[in-house]
């Protein structure tokens, strides 16, 4: 890296004065904020991950325990718990999102009459805190709520979603769909608007149904923005946890106890925070993996 | 369906040349836009509206009970009645403005998404600006340290700037929950490909004319970088005030609190759920206007990140 650094700034170093100026303003324009990073992200991200192969609890001496946390970890049966969780309801919520914003993508394509109206509606719960929307989805859950009221019309018995370990991921599924898909349908737009529309106009006067031609033109024009939400969602639902901190504390039964809430518990309410930060680290590999998935499908389509 | 919509389309009428009045500006229709043939059928048409129509209702019911059960205190009775909006009250609004440190909640909200925003666009306009049209040494190895932390979860990070803070007395204060958030790499990145675009004949200019570099900064670079400023600035404010973990460990006592943190709590407490929802509604009202206000920065945010990261 400092090579790099050293071919770029040399050469115009040599040109004397005003070259040593530019470099003076350029270092102190950046050095505020580098040195903000350095302490707050920088320094604090290594020292999470050295962290997680360490004894640390508040007050005690911190010992290097190497690996220990990882052999805890694999005996623990919360963490296979709440990692199973963590998948499970990135597995529930993350496709039916994708599918959802695609749907409001389409839908709102064109501009017509109310189109930007429409938009503007299912982008409001995006920036709507979740905490806030959490705690009307507890009642909208509750067994005295819309939910067991329309399953009473249709004849099944009323229950409540989040008492229920069968229904609790569901339901934050749910929440997660109707919080997330204005995103996901904003992005699709965007790319939409590249789709030439000569080309759905060939293919129309060729007979291509509405199907047809979402199949073969427009749809592999969105193909990167697929891949995009793809990676921001499923990263996003592996970090799920203001809408289970508000909605069922993690139960019942552990059953909406996720990775990050298990992080939050075992750093802040047990001040275990060598163990949190092995799940912090568990957290960052998934999060690379992901990441790396998405990379080697971009790759082979290159 | 596709073929009958062609037929149906009359050929354009020869305009009345003397006649025409200046066209009208308006918003621009389907019918301007849209070449014939892709236009949706009058069945196309209603099929859409009605999916669109269930769709905005479904997305806008949590708003709509939030508010009409938070006016409808001695909590929610028989279903469908609770949810009409008569013999509506407003006193849970009292209640939980009264006993409940709501206001002070508010204020601390405000604070840290202000501060924030002040903090983050001043450090990353600088920064960006530097990254973008400076030379000096060090200035790959910094980026890259930047980039490097893409992929580290803001969890990874919060554990240690916790105990830091913990060991420098900056748990419950203001300064230790503001701070640690100025450093936001995403916010530089966006800064730096931003003004990266600029020309660099106008600095030069300014330069040669005999201007500072604060003077140039000032009074050329910061009033070019104005949309991005609000765009970033509508983000950064979003993302601090519906932040949750970093304020719920930095905010220990009920005065340090935030907005989000607190209606946490009051749902931890078992007061009233028209109480909660009460508190739900004073939270999402500045946010809502804020929407109102500044809808085109919201979605330009988010289109031009995911457009260029």
């Amino acid at each position: 890296m400092a090579a790099v650094a050293e071919r770029t700034t040399r050469p115009h170093n040599r040109r004397g004065p005003h070259a040593r100026r530019e470099a003076r303003i350029g270092l102190l324009f950046v050095l505020p904020c580098f040195l903000l990073f350095l302490a707050f992200r920088f320094g604090p991200g290594i020292a999470g991950l050295v962290l997680g192969f360490t004894d640390y609890t508040v007050g005690d001496s911190t010992h290097f325990t190497g690996l220990a946390n990882f052999q805890r970890m694999v005996h623990d049966p919360l963490f296979w718990s709440s990692l199973r969780v963590t998948v499970i309801y990135s597995v529930l919520a993350v496709p039916f999102t994708i599918l959802a914003s695609l749907g409001l993508a389409l839908l709102t394509r064109r501009a017509f009459r109310g189109s930007r109206l429409f938009r503007s509606i299912f982008f409001l719960p995006v920036v709507t805190s979740l905490i806030l929307a959490s705690t009307v989805f507890i009642w909208i859950f509750s067994s005295k709520g819309p939910w067991s009221e329309l399953m009473g019309l249709a004849g099944l018995p009323d229950q409540a979603w989040l008492t229920d370990s069968a229904l609790v991921l569901p339901a934050l599924a749910i929440v997660g769909i109707w919080s997330r898909c204005g995103y996901g349908m904003l992005i699709l737009l965007a790319r939409l608007q590249d789709v030439p529309r000569e080309l759905e106009e060939a293919a129309l006067m060729d007979g291509a149904g509405a199907f047809q031609r979402f199949r073969y033109i427009v749809a592999p024009q969105l193909r990167p923005a697929f891949f995009f939400l793809a990676v921001i969602e499923t990263t996003n639902s592996f970090q799920i946890f203001d809408a289970v901190y508000v909605m069922t504390g993690g139960g019942p039964a552990n059953a909406s106890y996720s990775l990050v809430y298990q992080l939050y518990d075992a750093g802040f309410k047990y001040m275990d925070l060598g163990y949190a930060s092995a799940l912090g680290c568990v957290l960052f590999v998934l999060t690379v993996v992901v990441a790396l998935v998405q990379r080697l499908v971009l790759g082979k389509e290159k | 369906m596709t073929m009958a919509n062609l037929t149906v389309e009359p050929p354009p009428a020869a305009a009345p040349e003397a006649a025409a009045p200046a066209p009208v500006p308006r918003r621009l229709r389907e019918r301007d836009t849209v070449p014939s043939a892709l236009r949706p059928t009058r069945a196309g048409r209603l099929l859409r509206g009605v999916l669109l129509t269930a769709a905005s209702l479904v997305t806008v019911f949590p708003f709509y009970a939030m508010l009409v059960l938070s006016l409808k205190p001695g909590a929610a009775v028989s279903l469908p009645g609770s949810l009409l909006p008569w013999n509506l009250s407003g006193s849970s609004y009292s209640a939980v403005l009264d006993a409940q440190d709501v206001p002070r909640w508010l204020l601390n909200t405000l604070v840290y998404s202000l501060v924030s925003v002040v903090g983050v666009l001043v450090l990353a306009s600088l920064a960006g600006y530097a990254f973008a049209k400076k030379r000096f040494r060090g200035r790959e190895a910094m980026f890259w340290s930047f980039l490097s932390m893409v992929m580290v979860p803001y969890h990874v990070t919060m554990i240690p700037t916790f105990i830091m803070m913990a060991k420098i007395g900056g748990v419950d204060t203001y300064w230790g929950l503001i701070i640690p958030t100025l450093a936001n790499a995403q916010a530089v990145f966006l800064m730096r490909q931003f003004i990266k675009d600029l020309p660099d004949e106008m600095f030069e200019a300014a330069r040669l004319d005999g201007c500072s570099e604060l003077r140039i900064f000032t009074s050329i670079v910061l009033p070019l970088l104005k949309p991005i400023l609000a765009t970033l600035g509508t983000f950064v404010f979003l993302w601090h005030w519906n932040d949750f973990l970093w304020p719920l460990i930095m905010g220990q006592s009920s005065d340090m609190r935030t907005l989000t943190v607190g209606i946490a709590s009051l749902q931890q407490q078992q007061v009233p759920l028209s109480q909660v929802l009460a508190g739900s509604v004073i939270a999402f009202v500045p946010i809502f206007a804020a929407y109102m206000v500044g809808q085109q920065y919201f979605t330009e945010g988010v289109t031009g990140s995911a457009v260029k990261g």
